[in-house]
Parts: structure tokens; sequence; C-alpha cells
């Protein structure tokens, strides 16, 4: 695993050096980037917010505690750790939410411990399907895409399985 | 999400109100000042990495990037104008640094175009799986997560993400191929058809 603490330092030295050649100004462009940040964040706060409260509210009612009970039989036999099935609902809808799920997971298991492992994976190698097909076909009329989604969902499944498999062989 | 986000929201409120009501109103401010946490590590990542690709975008690398995966795409989406391939090349290599939020603005200029290529419904499933799928090199967001999280290991999980981002993804590449087959179409077809074409379905 230490070559790939050399990857991130790699790229960008080997980007800053190749900017330099190409005469770029990279104090401009680098800060310019930078500014963009804030209007992301700006636009995925009131996502992020409204979902940590209610996780928050779930947890304190112990109803999270309950949905988790009852869907760990079914997940243990796809071989999916209870801990991570908030999430599994989670990120198909949303993204900013999800990463509030996620943090939550990291918080109360431990960041290196096998559900939190599980669940970056799973995060990181799936998309926010129902979001995407909101925001990007929002003005198309294609009623189509229903095998999309339907094809999107499955590999999804797919990938959650797989990624729980993975984190425990690795 | 409205739906999903009331019923729990109701659920859960009704719980604490016989269980535990002094909880509920500290509940919410919690998760609020938990989000603002959230969003604190998350705007580091960004500035980041929009800070990179801005670098990469004025030294050409980014436009290098987009014309190396142009033949791919156009194999893939069964298109020869130019404004759609870029725009769909864009938002497949913002995608592979997994900073999916600066890829939304091209993936909704993409799907326009797509609805007007040669094969819309194929062409616009395909790039729909492809979005949905996630493909990415570098979870940058997740890494950063737990840098901030102080994990022994952040980069720990970049193997197993990549590795299942490519099953699943070809999984459902192969799936929408077989499911929505491009029609096909002769050469002397598709010229003339071109760009005007959409059918609607």
């Amino acid at each position: 695993m230490k070559v790939l603490s050399l990857i991130i330092p790699l790229i960008f030295l080997s980007s800053f050096l190749f900017a330099l050649v190409r005469k770029v100004k990279v104090y401009d462009s680098f800060t310019e980037g930078v500014k963009g940040a804030i209007p992301l964040i700006v636009s995925l706060f009131p996502y992020i917010a409204a979902v940590t409260m209610l996780t928050k509210l779930l947890d304190v009612s112990g109803l999270s505690a309950k949905i988790t009970a009852w869907l760990s039989p079914v997940f243990q036999r796809l071989g999916i750790p209870g801990e991570i099935a908030p999430l599994v609902f989670m990120k198909p809808l949303s993204g900013s939410g999800s990463i509030a799920v996620l943090t939550d997971i990291l918080e109360n298991y431990g960041v290196d411990s096998y559900a939190a492992r599980c669940a970056c994976v799973a995060y990181g190698s799936s998309e926010t399907i129902f979001y995407i097909g909101a925001v990007y076909f929002a003005s198309l009329q294609r009623k189509k895409l229903t095998t999309a989604l339907i094809i999107s969902l499955l590999s999804y499944l797919l990938s959650v399985v797989l990624c729980c498999f993975l984190c425990r062989i690795m | 999400m409205n739906i999903l986000f009331s019923c729990i929201f109701l659920l859960a409120t009704l719980f604490l109100l016989f269980l535990n009501p002094e909880g509920f109103l500290s509940a919410l401010l919690d998760g609020a000042s938990k989000s603002g946490a959230i969003c604190l590590s998350l705007l580091a990542t960004y500035s980041v990495w929009l800070g990179l690709m801005k670098v990469w975008e004025d030294s050409g690398v980014s436009r290098g990037v987009s014309r190396l995966l142009k033949p791919l795409v156009k194999r893939v989406f069964k298109t020869d104008d130019a404004e759609t391939l870029d725009a769909v090349s864009m938002n497949l290599s913002v995608n592979l640094l997994g900073i999916s939020g600066a890829a939304t603005p091209y993936g909704i200029k993409a799907a326009r175009l797509l609805d007007t290529s040669p094969h819309p419904e194929y062409a616009s499933s395909m790039f729909f799986v492809l979005n949905a799928t996630s493909i990415q090199l570098i979870p940058t967001s997740i890494i950063g997560v737990r840098v901030a999280m102080h994990s022994a290991a952040p980069t720990d999980i970049v193997i197993p993400t990549l590795i299942t981002t490519l099953f699943s993804t070809l999984f459902a590449v192969l799936l929408t191929r077989l499911c929505i087959p491009p029609k096909k179409t002769s050469k002397t077809d598709f010229i003339p058809h071109g760009k005007g074409v959409t059918h609607n379905a």
C-alpha cells in the first residue's frame, strides 16, 4: 500500500511541472479553481444539513437501530454487513445525504473497521442513480429510460455485494 | 426524496414524542452542526481537486484526456457530432476523478445533445448507465473524509473501489448493449438522418 500513497503527490508534481512547462500561471489558475469549491459546497449544504438532522432524529428515536435489526438477516445472506444498510438505501437517492450517513458509520464503527471500509467502497463505487436520472434527463420526455434505470439498480446491487466480498478478502 | 424525507421525519418525531420529547430539538441542532463539519471537510477536498482541475484545464491536460477518450466515446455512443462528443468526454473524464458535482453541468448538456443523436434511445440509456454506475479512478471525496477522520490507511479503499466499479460498470454496459441494441442502420441511412432525428417515445 506504500505505492498508493505515492500516487497523489506524484499526480500533483507532474501536473504542476507540466503546467509550468506550458507557461501556465499556476498560482492564478489554482486559486481560480479553488474559488469554484465555495458555490459547490453552498449548493450541497442544505441537503447535507437536512439529512444529518434526519439521521440524528432516527438515531435518537431508536428507529435506526430497529430498522438495522430487521434488515441485517437479509443483508447477511448477501454478505453485506447490516451496519451499512442505511447507506445502501441512501446512496441511489442523494449523494450529499449519503456522505452524511457515511460519516455516521465511520464515527460509530471506527474508520478502519470492516463495516466502515465496506461503506467507503460501496460509496465510492456507486452513484446517485435517481438523482442523475432526475437532473440529467429532467428536460427530456423519455420514458424508455426505465430499462436503463433497472440495469443501473441491478449493477448497483452487484457492486455492493462485490465490494463487501472484496473488503473481506483484501 | 420528498416523500421519503417526510415519512421518515414524521415517523421518527412520533417515536420521540412518546420516548424522549426533550431530545427532539437537541437532535436537530446536533445534526445541523454535524452537517457544518461535513461541509468543511468536503470544502477542503473540493478546494484541492478543483484547484488541480483548473490547472489541468489551463495547461491543456483536460483537453488531452477528453481527446483521448473521444474515439472510444464515438464508438460507444455511435455519434459523430463534435459538440456531443465534447460534452460526453468532459463529463466522463471529470467523473473519472470522482468529483461528480463538477460533472453535472457537462452531464446535463450531454444528455440534451445525445437525445438528438442517431440512436437517441440507446445513446441516452448508455450515458445514463455509465453515469449511474460511476466510473472513477480516484475516489477523492472518500479519501478526503477518511483523512479528516484520522484513518490509519486512508487510501486502502482505492483498489477495492476500482475493481468494484470496473465490474459493475462492465456488467451494466453489457446489459445495456443486450437490452437496448442500437438499431442497425446502414451508412447511407446514417448520414442523411444524422442530427435532426428525434424519435420521441
